[in-house]
């Protein structure tokens, strides 16, 4: 029963960080993976979905509605922010990070003087669950379950469905999509929005675990860039793996030494991987399939 | 290298002009904007002004100019390595920070006797450029490339924040020095001149303006010489076209790391002066919002030529003072909008743009400082 | 004659696609060589294995008698190689002078320096152009420049890969002058070119590549001759 009761709790480190890392990271690795575009302001999608789902869910909305909302405008924004800065950026890949690095700025300095430095927030639903004589948040356990789906969603939209055909072409060949009849720029457009909504998500998930202040996206900001470096251009045969490893890399050494030693132990892991496997994991795993 | 010399003089003598006249002669050259007296005249004039200034102010504003003055080198050295090196680092911070804490810790267990807030400097710039070689030799040399060595370097500076604000407790101190986490490290002594009848503390006020002025001039004089010389040339041939630097036979991965260490050097020294100017170091000179500051002087500013990145900061500092009388968010708002319409509208740059008018103004027909 | 470059057992593969395949290759020093083959026949590849962007799968590559398999371009130029690529690869904000004093600051100073550059600026008759940003050129100048900057860091084998792709037949003509002066000064010179009429202007021997294999070697009158090549090249053109 004890050995049991570790290797559970064990599990559960694993499966929380595991979860908060690929569902931190899927809006950034979409929009880098698919469009070259390393979005700083990702942290802000996130904190839109969160003060949105938050917002509604106080409004008297169910919470699983509450959270889609949060991920629905958070990607409406970003569609009206790909529209207004992005494309103009597409060849300067440098400048558009700087700019979605002052979006950042403007955003989360812009809700500090409107909304005030804190919001109330929703408590965490379903309560816990006891293993052993630990108790362990039945939430959390949801959230392990939502990664999962997550990634098993993206790749039936990515592999099963028209947009992801077209945008996978797209993003291989441009001139070929374009010569073919496909809005190229619509593409661009839906895809930046998909990623700004997966980073609404992200906030509207992690929303009921934390305190919305301005400043809550960087708390994704290191675990998200961390997984889309190690993992590579490419979200599932990358960024999943990436997930994993970095997942059990920080779960251990935070049961043995405690927070800030599983962050320095990402971050180590982060600099042996570019320096072993230029290209991430991604890349690595592609050359060893052939 | 070769036994038969195809194009090169056989036995050409070799060139006797003394060392210090040739580096001289590279104050001008093709990487950096301004040539001929009128230029230097002007450059001449604004340092007089600088240096007149404090006479016609009062002492809490010429401490401010010289906080002003502090953060130019950071700008300086981003402006080398991503404007000459095209590698676009987001991390400078990381250095400002290792190498602002690295003063304190230094001083507070040492003391400012015999002059050794100097060496305290001097050691915390080493360290902040040895940092910066180390990462930029996992970077260069794991062939890390464009938007991932931004990542890296902002991820590394995130951690160091990170690690930084939780130490809290007693356990974390370093000898006489209490890190103290995120309330950061107080009460290092400032520079102290060793004096006859008594040692000179540079407060801030008029003294520790000239002597950052000086400094501020040298290393822009030092640095123009710098990227004239073949390092600044090879440096700016492998942000062209990295492929043919390497088939001309340079290890472009080593001139990249060389100019990342001295950025990282350069932020140090900000670092530093800046935990010596206001006696305090905290750990969120290390956080996102410090982070972007530098990238916003440098690209407002132009990050293709050093006097125009030296001007910019100076004149976004500036500017955002102002701003800030009408609180800080408001400041941080405007200048991310500055950063966006920058990129958007002015890509080079404002001071940038702004010099290669004037220089086509002068000389009309020829491209500025060409 | 001695050898300066030997080549054995070479191989590489991208995936499923091969690029070199068993490729012994050897050249003497002071010659003028061609290769010539289809698209895709691995002509580029083999340059950039030769150049180490690519490391090989197997074989060895002995410059001068040492073996450089393993090491890096930079390394190798050092050595003695160099390459004028098919994009012009000149730095086009710098002006025509600085092009040339960033490709020979390497190994010359000062005055040697400033010498060096007359001279090359003189032997790609650029002399008028020296002030000029180098992007601003036209195509045929683009290409002398960097056959310039290739030559200047004193080579003793120079690659190049297509010289006179987009050249007027003045401009190709001045072009084959240029590589018989080099040839002259003792470089010796390996070049993929298409344009038959250029090849048979400055080679002596011909290397025929074909899917990453060498197919046939000789003079060029019996490479025109010969039946195989012909197949390929009208089979090439077939697709």
């Amino acid at each position: 029963m004890e050995l049991a009761a570790t290797l559970f709790s064990t599990a559960y480190q694993f499966g929380d960080a595991f979860a908060f890392l690929v569902i931190s990271c899927a809006g950034l690795a979409v929009i880098f993976g698919m469009m070259g575009v390393i979005n700083l302001a990702h942290g802000e999608f996130i904190m839109c979905g969160a003060y949105v789902t938050a917002a509604t869910a106080r409004a008297g909305l169910p919470l699983p509605l509450a959270i889609l909302c949060g991920a629905l405008v958070a990607g409406l924004v970003g569609m009206a922010l790909e529209r207004a800065v992005i494309r103009h950026l597409y060849h300067r890949p440098l400048d558009s990070i700087i700019a979605t690095w002052g979006v950042s700025l403007i955003a989360t300095q812009g809700v500090l003087i409107v909304l005030g430095s804190t919001m109330q927030g929703v408590g965490t639903p379903l309560g816990g669950v006891a293993v052993g004589d630990r108790s362990y948040s039945l939430y959390r356990l949801v959230l392990m379950g939502a990664a999962v789906a997550l990634l098993a969603g993206l790749y039936w939209l990515f592999y099963r469905t028209r947009f992801g055909v077209v945008a996978r072409a797209t993003i291989e060949r441009p001139q070929m999509a374009r010569a073919l009849g496909v809005d190229t720029r619509r593409v661009y457009g839906l895809t930046f929005g998909l990623g700004a909504a997966l980073a609404g998500l992200a906030g509207g998930l992690y929303a009921p675990t934390m305190t919305m202040v301005p400043t809550m996206g960087a708390t994704f900001m290191v675990e998200s860039f961390v997984t889309v470096v190690v993992g590579g251009a490419d979200i599932f045969v990358g960024a999943a793996p990436a997930a994993a490893i970095l997942a059990a890399i920080r779960a251990g050494l935070t049961a043995w030494y405690g927070q800030l030693f599983g962050q320095i132990g990402l971050l180590v892991a982060v600099i042996v991987v570019i320096r072993i496997l230029p290209g991430g994991l991604s890349a690595f795993i592609k050359r060893a399939r052939r | 290298m070769n036994d038969a010399r195809t194009f090169a003089p056989e036995a050409a003598p070799r060139d006797r002009r003394s060392g210090l006249a040739v580096w001289l002669r590279r104050l001008e050259g093709p990487q950096t904007m301004g040539r001929g007296s009128l230029f230097w005249l002007a450059a001449g004039l604004a340092l007089l002004a600088a240096a007149a200034y404090p006479q016609f102010s009062d002492d809490y504003t010429v401490g401010n100019a010289a906080y002003f003055l502090v953060w130019t080198f950071m700008a300086m050295g981003l402006g080398v390595v991503w404007g000459y090196g095209g590698a676009l680092s987001f991390g400078q911070t990381a250095f400002f920070g290792l190498a602002g804490y690295a003063y304190g810790v230094l001083t507070i267990n040492v003391g400012a006797a015999y002059g050794f807030t100097w060496l305290a400097l001097i050691l915390s710039v080493a360290l902040g450029g040895a940092f910066a070689l180390l990462i930029g030799y996992f970077m260069f040399f794991g062939r890390i490339r464009g938007v991932f060595i931004g990542i890296v370097t902002l991820s590394v500076t995130l951690v160091l924040e990170t690690f930084m604000a939780q130490t809290a407790g007693p356990q974390w101190r370093i000898g006489e020095a209490r890190l103290n986490g995120f309330n950061g490290m107080s009460g290092m002594p400032p520079l102290t001149l060793p004096w006859p009848g008594g040692d000179l503390v540079l407060y801030p006020g008029a003294q520790l303006y000239y002597a950052l002025l000086a400094m501020v001039a040298l290393c822009y004089l030092g640095l123009r010489m710098l990227l004239n010389a073949p390092f600044g040339n090879v440096l700016v041939a492998i942000r062209e076209n990295p492929e043919r630097a390497e088939m001309l036979g340079y290890d472009v991965r080593v001139y990249q790391m060389l100019a990342f260490g001295l950025g990282g050097a350069l932020a140090g020294l900000s670092g530093a002066l800046y935990t010596a100017w206001g006696q305090y170091i905290t750990p969120s000179s290390m956080g996102l919002t410090s982070a972007a500051l530098p990238i916003v002087w440098v690209a407002v500013g132009g990050r293709r030529d050093i006097t125009a990145t030296l001007l910019g900061t100076l004149l976004v500092l500036t500017a955002f003072q102002q701003l800030t009388i009408y609180g800080s968010q408001y400041a941080l708002v405007a200048m991310g909008a500055l950063l966006l319409f920058t990129v958007l509208l002015a890509p080079d740059g404002v001071v940038y743009t702004a010099m290669e008018r004037l220089g086509r103004l002068g000389r009309p027909g020829r491209r500025a400082g060409r | 004659m001695t050898e300066i470059l030997r080549v054995a057992g070479l191989n590489k593969a991208f995936g499923g696609v091969t690029v070199a395949r068993d490729i012994d290759f050897a050249l003497e020093a002071g010659a003028m060589h061609c290769l010539i083959g289809p698209n895709g026949a691995g002509k580029s590849s083999f340059f950039r294995l030769l150049l180490g962007e690519h490391a090989p799968d197997s074989g060895t590559i002995t410059f001068r008698g040492e073996d450089i398999t393993r090491l890096r371009p930079f390394q190798r130029i050092r050595r003695g190689m160099s390459v004028k690529f098919q994009v012009p690869g000149i730095f086009k904000a710098l002006s025509v002078r600085q092009n040339l004093e960033v490709a020979f600051q390497n190994h010359l100073h000062g005055a040697d320096l400033a010498a060096t550059v007359e001279r090359v600026l003189d032997f790609a008759s650029l002399g008028d152009e020296a002030g000029t940003p180098a992007g601003v050129l036209s195509h045929g100048q683009q290409q002398w420049l960097e056959i310039g900057m290739a030559v200047g860091v004193e080579p003793q084998l120079l690659l190049l890969d297509e010289p006179t792709a987009g050249m007027s037949p003045d401009e190709t003509r001045r072009t084959g002058e240029m590589l018989h002066a080099l040839n002259a000064r003792g470089i010796t010179i390996l070049a993929v070119e298409h344009d038959m009429a250029f090849v048979e202007q400055i080679a002596k021997r011909v290397t025929v590549l074909h899917f990453g294999a060498i197919f046939a070697e000789g003079s060029i009158a019996e490479m025109i001759a010969h039946e195989g090549v012909q197949r390929i090249y009208l089979g090439a053109a077939d697709e």
